[in-house]
């Protein structure tokens, strides 16, 4: 039993990653070579989009190296995967805005960037990602933890053609209020997000610790939110039931999961900002900020860093924006060079027209302190509803 | 005690076994007793998982499991009893030749075959749409329903009890059938006396494993019932995923194989394929 208690997820996942490389590099290798140096490797764990042929091939070629891209959906997952003990196995972590300077620095998941290298580049983005930028820096603001790229308001989605983009803003998440709404509308599954906005319907801020009267609403508020959704499913689904009729608008939902639909010709599908809300300034959207950091690899490949470099060029940067998945605008849009290569349609796929005026209107991304006891209320919520 | 030859024989397989599935099985099992939402298998076992399931809402989840997948496998069993009785019948030894064209969908992706019965069965979609436009019928979908769900797992499992069904019938020998018939046994008679007991071993692996695949099914029930219902399995997804509760997620894993095991040696002590098979 003495050595049971050594034996922990963390070396197993260790020994696994190991053995894994091990095969591989026998693999790859010819007889009388030594494994597989990590300068020409790279492994990156990312939202989709970074993982696509069409960001790495370039990267691949001009380097000649091996780059593996994982791609998840959630950030607590790939976050959890680091403190398992993968740190030793990838490069590059991509994930939403708070995550680098108040949770993954703090418990030295990941390494600060070379200010000197990159910090020039924030002066080509957009004038809201001028440095230091805050998301991209650590608590004391001395320590570069990420870059900024794809960023979008993140609230929620309606078909106009049922719901004019006006009456959208205006009610804002009323509409999940109105009891004339039930079974109108569908629930994107990502259950984070939807933390926030059974905050927001019942009228608090989600980012915050909640008291037992607002854990009480927020309980109601998830027993009735889902039980009058149509559906809850995924990206696809919610697009293809908004363009059939199934249903009429949907959340969490914004440029990223509107802006696939738009771009096969439905803009009718919009994601929509409310006017107002109960957050700090009357905000009432919560828009999201990727920043992806180098991972405090014992043997991190070099090439991470040079990727952090390469999809800063105005013609990858337009290519991270609409890479394989969803299309979201880029903080390198900024730099006329980069702004020129987007058609107007694409333009139109991620909404620039009202962008600046959406992520005006939105509070940033952050971390629910309580997220654990409403995420867990939520999902009892949702089983209940399905109970009838 | 030494060891046979055939016993040293055995050792790489046991081994393997022992790495590959016995492994990774205990480990789940030690990390549900491990304290909720942590990552390492060093803590103080508890029991807060499973107090935590027991307190909760979660038997909701495994309800549904169960329901949805006695429904399927009863649903399997009147759908697949008679189409592979008539290809034994009509095709006699082709039967299972012909049966394997059955098990052509599952080289496409289930997720794939689910998606094209959305766009089947969406609103303004395939059936409804040409409904509309042909006749001007207006009807509701059926999509993100339960019927929905349960004709997305007959249609996924269905080669799954036909396959072994079409073997269980094929067993009957003619000469035992014509001998019925010859001493004046009815058609009715024929089928419950002579028939269905001697295709009882492929009936009864065909319910054995639709019923496993069944109940651990979550794609039908997110992409076809629009998560109007919500599996165990789905339970153990979020435990997983969102809710990084993996000590959790382990104690529900645990459960369903516990509940999985135990109704499938119940059944096998109803339904001893030994005794089917005529090895005792």
């Amino acid at each position: 039993m003495a050595n049971s208690s050594k034996i922990s997820r963390r070396n197993f996942m260790q020994q696994s990653a190991l053995w894994a490389a091990a095969f591989a590099g026998a693999g790859s290798v010819l007889p009388g070579q030594a494994f597989a140096a990590r300068e020409k490797e790279l492994n990156i764990l990312c939202w989709e989009g970074y993982n696509s042929a069409q960001v790495l091939d370039p990267f691949r070629t001009s380097k000649g190296a091996t780059v593996k891209a994982e791609s998840l959906t959630n950030d607590p997952t790939m976050i959890n995967r680091l403190r398992a003990g993968e740190t030793n196995v990838w490069d590059l972590i991509n994930v939403n805005n708070p995550w680098a300077r108040k949770v993954m620095h703090p418990e030295k998941l990941i390494k600060p960037l070379d200010r000197g290298r990159f910090e020039p580049f924030f002066g080509s983005m957009m004038p809201e990602f001028k440095a230091p930028y805050k998301w991209a820096m650590d608590e004391a603001g001395a320590e570069l933890l990420g870059m900024a790229q794809r960023f979008g308001p993140y609230s929620y989605v309606v078909n106009t053609d049922k719901i004019s983009r006006a009456a959208a803003e205006d009610q804002g998440w009323n509409l999940w209020n109105d009891p004339a709404n039930a079974g109108k509308y569908g629930i994107l599954e990502s259950d984070d997000w939807n933390v926030f906005n059974i905050c927001l319907i019942a009228g608090f801020d989600p980012f915050k610790v909640h008291s037992d009267d607002e854990v009480a609403k927020f309980t109601e508020t998830a027993k009735r939110v889902f039980k009058g959704a149509k559906v809850v499913g995924d990206i696809a689904t919610m697009n293809q039931s908004l363009i059939a009729g199934e249903i009429d608008f949907h959340m969490t939902g914004g440029t990223y999961s509107a802006s696939p639909a738009r771009a096969d010709g439905h803009p009718e599908i919009r994601g929509i900002t409310p006017k107002s809300g109960p957050m700090a300034g009357g905000k009432g959207g919560v828009a999201w900020i990727e920043i992806t950091s180098t991972v405090n690899n014992p043997e991190l490949s070099p090439l991470a860093a040079d990727f952090l470099e390469y999809v800063q060029a105005p013609d990858i940067a337009h290519t991270v924006a609409f890479a394989e998945g969803t299309f979201n605008p880029v903080a390198q849009m900024g730099n006329p060079d980069c702004f020129k290569l987007f058609t107007a349609e694409q333009l139109d796929a991620i909404q620039w027209d009202s962008l600046a005026e959406e992520m005006g209107r939105c509070a940033e991304y952050d971390i629910v302190p309580d997220y654990d006891k409403l995420l867990d209320i939520m999902s009892a919520a949702k089983r209940e509803a399905s109970a009838g | 005690m030494r060891l046979s030859q055939g016993g040293k024989s055995a050792i790489p397989v046991v081994l393997f076994l022992i790495v590959g599935f016995a492994a990774p099985l205990l480990a789940v099992i030690w990390f549900s007793f491990m304290p909720p939402r942590s990552f390492s298998f060093g803590g103080a076992p508890t029991l807060e998982n499973y107090a935590t399931i027991f307190q909760g809402t979660n038997y909701i989840s495994f309800l549904w499991s169960l329901s949805l997948a006695v429904t399927a496998v009863a649903l399997l069993a009147l759908v697949c009893y008679p189409v592979a009785y008539g290809l034994v019948r009509v095709f006699g030894k082709w039967a299972m030749l012909l049966t394997l064209l059955f098990t052509i969908p599952l080289f496409v992706s289930e997720n794939i075959r689910l998606y094209g019965w959305v766009l089947f069965l969406i609103k303004n979609g395939v059936l409804l749409g040409t409904l509309k436009s042909m006749f001007g019928l207006q009807l509701e979908s059926i999509l993100f329903s339960l019927p929905a769900i349960i004709l997305g797992m007959v249609y996924v499992y269905l080669p799954f009890m036909l396959f072994p069904m079409t073997l269980g019938i094929s067993m009957v020998p003619n000469e035992t059938r014509d001998a019925a018939f010859d001493l004046g046994a009815s058609r009715w008679q024929v089928f419950k006396e002579v028939e269905l007991p001697l295709s009882m071993p492929g009936v009864v692996i065909g319910f054995l494993l639709t019923f496993v695949l069944a109940i651990g099914a979550i794609a039908e029930a997110k992409v076809l019932g629009g998560q109007r219902v919500i599996p165990i399995t789905h339970d153990i997804e979020i435990a997983f995923t969102y809710s990084q509760n993996w000590p959790l997620g382990a104690a529900l894993s645990v459960l369903l194989m516990l509940v999985v095991g135990v109704l499938v040696l119940l059944a096998l002590r109803r339904f001893d394929l030994d005794t089917f098979l005529g090895r005792r």
